[in-house]
């Protein structure tokens, strides 16, 4: 009967009769690698659970199978699938706290997502103003509503980020930052790069700089060419390569290098959230914070909507809709999905369990 | 250490089936069914699971299933000072693999039976 313990003698020279005498070290070698290689597509978390028994039974299946590569595509699926699932982000439930933090990870990008998107339409409206105010009401309805969510967002992230700054900052006082040093110096890197250069290409733009009518706006120029500079990557001129090749060398740098600071900023939150041993309260706290978030969202998709149903081009075309906002309001509504999605998995694992 | 909750093991443990497990449902039978004559590793189930049904369960599929089954409450690790951790049936899973085959044998029963009357055949 091919039972543990009795599977093992019989199993470990089977395996390796598949290998030359001379080769079996090579090959046991090259599979340990091949092994190692593989579970990297696993979480850490799954991998402290499965990791070591996992990697036996790859290096087993690596000596019969040297060279499968449906072996590959099945184990690689499979860790995506579960760094999916450790995320919040599939069928799957995770364990009280455990479920929290990854939904508030999966929340972490799909708001990032979302902000990325919502800020680079709405800076282009706040732009807009600053020239002249819209002349259809439900634009100007529209952009107000967008003020006010972006408002709200600006002090939700606030009062989310306070409690867990102040969680990773204790546990570093206390030497118990294990794993935080490199998402801290990530956080603060992405948003060094993200603020200065943000600052400069704000100020090196005429759009919100010199015009006599400056502050007439509903938010300072500054503020609406900070927003601006800040999401310059979101932009039809992609597809428009032409056009983008007369763009000024820095500027395409820009557009290049300040979407990997979001995400460097957004990776190392989400590492963050996941590492810091954060306290039932402040979970509790940062679950209602998220769902003022999704209410947020909600209310700055619905102002989108009502902008490109009843808004028109405005005063010198200041207010037109391109096809990049139709992009950036799918994109926020499918963002949207799966905020509420995220937030729905943490509230049902903390009523049910 | 994060580990799945028991979403379904109250309608699995209670119903005693598998319908919960959803696509998993097939590699679950497998590994269940090849646990009840003993506990087993991952490659010991591989092995076993591919010399009584034919199928090869690839690694990230056997472990996959065994997660979901271990997170259930239908299989439990043994402990084991060997890299190679085997795993067991519990009871829950015992009475959930019964129910899960005594239904596939019903289904099976009556397809074999309406085959013989309408297409003959043995």
């Amino acid at each position: 009967m091919n039972t543990w313990p009795h599977a093992a003698p019989h199993d470990a020279p089977h395996a390796a009769h598949h290998a030359a005498p001379h080769d079996a070290p090579h090959d046991a070698h090259h599979a340990a690698h091949h092994a190692e290689r593989l579970l990297r597509w696993y979480p850490l978390a799954w991998r402290e659970r499965y990791g070591v028994e996992f990697m036996e039974l790859l290096m087993e299946d690596c000596a019969e199978r040297p060279h499968s590569t449906s072996r590959t595509a099945d184990v690689v699926a499979n860790g995506v699938m579960a760094r999916l699932s450790y995320a919040g982000l599939t069928g799957s439930v995770l364990e009280g706290t455990d479920q929290a933090r990854a939904s508030l990870a999966a929340l972490i990008c799909s708001v990032a997502a979302f902000l990325t998107l919502g800020v680079s339409m709405w800076s282009q409206l706040m732009i807009g103003w600053q020239w002249s105010e819209p002349d259809s009401p439900g634009t100007a309805v529209a952009v107000v509503a967008m003020t006010i969510a972006v408002a709200v967002f600006a002090a939700l992230a606030l009062c989310a980020t306070l409690p867990v700054v102040w969680t990773v900052v204790r546990a570093f006082a206390q030497r118990q930052a294990h794993g935080l040093g490199r998402p801290v110096i990530l956080i603060g890197l992405g948003l060094t790069i993200l603020v200065v250069g943000s600052r400069h290409f704000a100020n090196g733009w005429p759009g919100t700089g010199g015009h006599p009518w400056a502050g007439q706006g509903l938010v300072p120029g500054g503020v609406a060419a900070f927003s601006w500079a800040s999401t310059l990557s979101i932009t039809s001129y992609w597809v428009h390569p032409t056009a983008l090749s007369t763009f000024p060398l820095s500027e395409l740098c820009w557009m290049l290098g300040s979407p990997v600071a979001m995400a460097i900023v957004v990776v190392g939150s989400v590492k963050t959230v996941r590492r810091v041993h954060l306290s039932e309260p402040v979970l509790r706290m940062e679950m209602a914070l998220a769902a003022g978030a999704a209410s947020a969202m909600v209310l700055f998709v619905l102002a989108s909507g009502v902008w490109m149903l009843n808004g028109g081009p405005g005063p010198r075309g200041l207010f037109t809709i391109g096809a990049i906002d139709r992009f950036a309001l799918l994109s926020m509504v499918l963002s949207l999905l799966v905020a509420i999605r995220s937030l729905g998995r943490a509230r049902r694992v903390r009523t049910t369990g | 250490m994060p580990r799945r909750t028991k979403r379904v093991e109250e309608s699995a443990a209670t119903a005693g089936t598998l319908t919960a497990l959803g696509r998993y449902a097939g590699p679950a039978t497998l590994i269940l069914s090849s646990l009840a004559d003993g506990a087993k590793h991952g490659y010991a189930l591989t092995k076993d699971i591919e010399a009584f049904a034919g199928i090869r369960l690839a690694p990230g599929t056997l472990y996959e299933a065994l997660s979901r089954l271990e997170g259930q409450g239908l299989v439990a690790a043994v402990p084991s000072d060997d890299r190679k951790r085997p795993y067991t049936l519990t009871a829950v899973g015992a009475t959930a693999l019964r129910t899960h085959l005594a239904a596939q044998r019903r289904t099976a029963e009556v397809g074999l039976k309406r085959l013989a009357g309408n297409w003959g055949g043995t």
